[in-house]
């Protein structure tokens, strides 16, 4: 029991830990998108203002560049336009400049902080919290640059902002996952709890198959059939277990409840020799029964035992009918053959038995003053006998049945009480394991006919290979 | 008390029938549940020993028909089905008794017997009447502490007329309940048997009423 429970407490575990597995995975893509979105919308805002600064200072550049005259007798003089003025004393840009000449003097610069050794190139670069151009105009080297703090302060916000949507956002996706996954695998726990029902020996457990197309719906399905066939099974097992146990058992009852009767107080020879008589009618129905349940389970684990000799069917088949003559006579139906001279190559002793079988089947079953017909042929590579009566019938929808362990029709079972309903499955088993088959039509009240196909020899075979040994009789809870 | 075995397997049916004629019973014998319902339906047995596979209706049909029809006939199932569930399914269906095969004779014997007594209005196993006594379980008759040699037959007559102390028993009843189907004779054979029995046991015991039937009382 705490095994079991160790295991179930392991499938348990198993789904848990598959819903946050498929968790992990979705919160993780979920996170990368939020990512890449987040970064990509900064790095735009980010190009978009620098463009805009960049526009502006390119623009200032120009205007600072044709500020600056050079002076008669050297040096330059820089003239600002009073906007531009204004412009460079604004408390949030602080702008700055700086002006070289050609030569590669420093003509002029807003604050003496700007040092530079040399003159530098054209470009366009972020310095930590100032963006800066360089231009060259009119042979001067013009350097304009402006803080950008306010940029990066917006850069900072959006950040903020993005981040605060992308944990809510996770946040919700996670959520959501966790409801989606477990809505996904409740399927699989229902699964689960068949599938743990069954084991525990619950055969009508079965898993509600909601929606029949999805991947989860098809393995409910097919292992609701596999249950199915299961269930057959064990059925067809229980049954056929509770059929041998009864037939078994009816005949012990007998004798016991027989001796019991004889040994209650004395009694006379006559009526010793009566409970004898009943006795011996028990044990060998018992002993067919035994010897009926024995060739099936070795037909079933492929264990049965079949010479491969060439044997004469029309030989078999007259013995058989020979040896149920008297059986026949006391229930007067009369037996006909008419053989050929087949061979099929198969054990003698099994074909006899098999032959006896539907024999026995066709007398016991007959109308008084009916009539058994033998017809042994051969059919292209078939040795093929035919077993006609005169009969009782089948019922059409006991025929799909009949070659089936225990199964009897009600009047077969009115008619003859003492059989055990194993003579024609025995039947079938011997001629599939010949390789052949038994085939059976019928029409109630009128006739019933049986065909057996074996495998047909290439050559007949003298008369004597085909003997049966001597210990074969009439079964002798009919005789 | 007459017994109706309802039993498919011939030889069976045989055995249980004649230890049961050997206890003094009366006995029929039933092969199928169709058999059984026709024989029940005319014959008030005192007990029906069931056997539930047998073809056409099977036993417990037969049961379920028999209890449905008011008969309150009791019913020994003997089969050989011996599950747990089958015993429970019979007995609710109205058996008063469930065994399975194989079985010992003596407990199917006795088994009946308790049927019976439970069934009659005094239901134990040794009943009394003015000096006479009678062991059910034994199956023997003393009066006045000396036992009496009856034959099965006038056995079951006594029997009967005590079970029913103080009502009038009819001819018929008495010849329905000592004769089985197979037996013919003439009805005032009970006569003969009652007056075999009158001397046997006294002539006290029994009183005839003319015209009705046989009484013994108290």
């Amino acid at each position: 029991m705490s095994s079991e429970l160790a295991e179930d407490m392991g499938i348990w575990s198993m789904i848990d830990s598959l819903r946050l597995r498929l968790l992990a995975w979705f919160a993780g893509l979920v996170m990368l998108v939020v990512a890449i979105v987040g970064a990509t919308v900064c790095w735009m805002t980010w190009r978009s203002r620098v463009a805009t600064i960049d526009a502006e200072l390119y623009a200032r550049a120009g205007s600072v560049a044709s500020a600056v005259r050079p002076v008669v007798g050297g040096g330059f003089d820089v003239e600002l336009t009073s906007e531009a003025t204004a412009y460079f004393q604004s408390p949030t840009r602080r702008p700055y400049y700086a002006v070289w000449s050609a030569a590669g003097s420093l003509v002029d610069r807003s604050d003496p902080d700007i040092v530079h050794a040399r003159v530098p190139a054209e470009a366009a670069r972020t310095r930590g919290n100032s963006r800066e151009v360089v231009v060259r105009s009119r042979g001067l080297t013009v350097l304009i640059g402006r803080d950008i703090s306010d940029v990066w302060n917006e850069l900072w916000s959006l950040s903020i902002i993005m981040m605060s949507v992308a944990v809510a956002g996770v946040a919700a996706a996670l959520a959501g996952g966790w409801f989606l996954a477990g809505r996904a695998l409740a399927p699989v726990q229902r699964i689960n709890e068949a599938a743990r029902r069954m084991a525990e020996g619950d055969l009508t457990a079965r898993i509600e198959v909601e929606r029949t197309e999805t991947e989860l719906g098809q393995v409910a399905k097919a292992l609701n059939v596999a249950f199915d066939r299961q269930q057959q099974s064990m059925d067809r097992q229980r049954r056929f277990s509770a059929d041998a146990s009864h037939q078994l058992r009816t005949p012990v009852a007998t004798m016991i409840a027989e001796v019991d009767w004889a040994l209650r107080r004395e009694r006379d020879g006559a009526q010793y020799r009566e409970s004898l008589e009943t006795c011996r009618r028990a044990s060998a129905r018992m002993q067919s029964l035994v010897d009926g349940l024995l060739l099936l389970a070795r037909a079933d684990s492929g264990e049965l035992a079949i010479r491969r000799d060439t044997i004469r069917v029309d030989r078999i088949v007259g013995e058989a009918v020979d040896m149920l003559r008297p059986l026949a006579q006391a229930r007067d139906v009369s037996c006909s053959v008419a053989a050929s001279a087949v061979s099929a190559v198969g054990d003698a002793d099994r074909l006899h038995e098999l032959v006896t079988n539907l024999l026995v089947n066709g007398i016991a079953y007959n109308r008084t003053g009916g009539a058994v017909a033998v017809d042994v042929a051969r059919d292209g590579g078939w040795a093929v006998v035919r077993v006609r009566d005169t009969g009782i019938g089948i019922a059409p929808e006991e025929l799909p049945r009949i070659f089936d362990r225990f199964s009897r029709g009600e009047s077969a079972r009115e008619r003859e009480p003492a059989g055990a309903g194993l003579g024609l499955a025995v039947a079938h088993s011997i001629a599939a394991a010949h390789g052949g088959s038994v085939a059976c039509a019928s029409e109630l009240g009128a006739s019933t006919e049986f065909v057996v196909r074996l495998p047909a020899a290439a050559a007949p075979v003298p008369a004597d290979s085909s003997r049966v040994s001597a210990s074969l009789s009439v079964p002798q809870s009919l005789a | 008390m007459r017994v109706l075995v309802a039993e498919d397997e011939p030889d069976l049916a045989r055995t249980l029938g004649k230890a049961l004629i050997e206890e003094g019973f009366a006995v029929d014998v039933a092969r199928t549940g169709h058999d059984v319902l026709t024989k029940a339906g005319s014959v008030p047995y005192d007990t029906i020993v069931l056997d539930i596979m047998m073809p056409g209706i099977d036993g417990l049909s037969v049961l379920s028909t028999l209890r449905k029809n008011g008969d309150p006939v009791p019913v020994l199932i003997l089969t050989a089905r011996d599950g747990l569930d089958d015993k429970i399914r019979g007995l609710n269906l109205g058996a008063d008794d469930y065994m399975t095969k194989p079985f010992a004779l003596a407990e199917v014997l006795a088994r009946v017997r308790a049927l019976i007594r439970r069934a009659s209005p005094e239901p134990m196993p040794e009943l009394s009447v003015g000096p006479i006594v009678i062991d059910t379980g034994a199956r023997t008759v003393r009066r006045e502490s000396a036992i009496v040699d009856l034959t099965a037959r006038e056995y079951a007559i006594l029997e009967l007329l005590v079970r029913r102390k103080g009502t009038v028993v009819t001819r018929s009843a008495i010849y329905e309940h000592v004769y089985d189907e197979h037996e013919d004779t003439l009805s005032n054979v009970i006569d003969v048997f009652v007056a075999s029995l009158r001397r046997k046991v006294g002539p006290d015991v029994i009183r005839t009423r003319r015209g009705h039937g046989y009484l013994v009382d108290d």
